[in-house]
């Protein structure tokens, strides 16, 4: 019996994050579990800074509309790194607070694990306290894997037949 | 990529010797271009000023984020100036501002900077930590407040 059957794997476009989905697609070519890839468009920062005065209305729109863009992009670049290892995958593009809709997923998709890219070195309290990604990483109920030395991880999938 | 971890005393600069929102704009740009963070620096105070044009960054608080995405430079980058005596930034409060963040993105990084700007929303937010900011007298004291104790 596989230990994992549904594994989600949060992409936000940054390096980590896409080694983290080689990652997630080799756990499931191993495992046979069902992969899904979730990119959250950040719509509560983009409310926030709109609120802050650091935007205005249609800098807001252009930003929603860049990331839908690189929510595209992102995900069918996951895509084709499971396509070309002939594993099956799911992505999903979804809007709001990124700790939340994370959980929302992790809960409603009834995943038994998430998959996510290593952390920004922590040097600050604050960021540790502002980081969406650790909050989701704190709040999820199924285990969660942080993808780490991304050489590693390259020779893994690299290798995946 | 973290503010913290933008943030490093080649990209700060205490105290701000402009007083004048042009001056202020060109100042801090400068200050990446001293660190080597850029490479075309009126292709960066064009797109600054132009964003400025549409809307001023000046917040409450003396608090401003100018802000612009730009070819000029490859990576999310920040400086950070701080004028004790303030200058006029056509703050919406219209109080003289002190603290300025300058953040700058290429045009595919719109993840990456809006996590940035978030950061410093959330930073502007906090009165006491921008008061410790503006209490600095070094670029290296400015530093260490961003990192863990």
């Amino acid at each position: 019996m596989s230990p994992v059957k549904k594994i989600l794997v949060y992409i936000d476009g940054t390096e980590q994050s896409i080694t983290a989905a080689q990652y997630a697609i080799c756990l499931s070519k191993f495992t046979g579990a069902e992969l899904t890839a979730q990119y959250v468009i950040n719509t509560k920062a983009l409310d926030d800074l709109l609120k802050a005065r650091i935007f205005f209305k249609q800098e807001q729109e252009e930003y929603a509309r860049d990331l839908e863009a690189d929510a595209k992009r992102y995900l069918d670049h996951v895509l084709e790194l499971a396509r070309v290892k002939g594993v099956v995958i799911d992505t999903k593009s979804t809007s709001g607070s990124v700790n939340q809709e994370i959980l929302n997923e992790v809960k409603d998709g009834r995943y038994d694990l998430l998959v996510i890219g290593e952390l920004s070195r922590t040097r600050s309290r604050r960021d540790e306290f502002y980081n969406e990604v650790e909050r989701a990483l704190r709040s999820v109920p199924c285990s969660v894997l942080v993808v780490k030395d991304d050489e590693h991880v390259w020779q893994m999938y690299s290798s995946l037949i | 990529m973290t503010i913290a971890e933008l943030i490093s005393t080649e990209v700060v600069k205490v105290p701000l010797e402009s007083k004048v929102k042009p001056d202020v704009i060109r100042e801090l740009v400068q200050i990446l271009m001293d660190a080597g963070k850029i490479n075309d620096m009126e292709a960066v105070v064009e797109a600054v000023n132009t964003r400025e044009e549409l809307a001023s960054t000046g917040l409450e608080a003396g608090i401003a984020v100018p802000h612009a995405k730009t070819d000029a430079v490859n990576d999310l980058t920040v400086a950070l100036g701080i004028s004790p005596d303030g200058c006029d930034f056509d703050a919406m409060d219209g109080q003289p501002s002190h603290l300025f963040f300058l953040l700058l993105a290429p045009p595919d990084q719109s993840g990456p900077h809006l996590a940035a700007l978030s950061d410093i929303a959330k930073i502007a937010g906090s009165r006491s930590f921008c008061k410790l900011l503006r209490n600095a007298r070094s670029a290296e004291e400015v530093v260490e407040l961003f990192l863990e104790d």
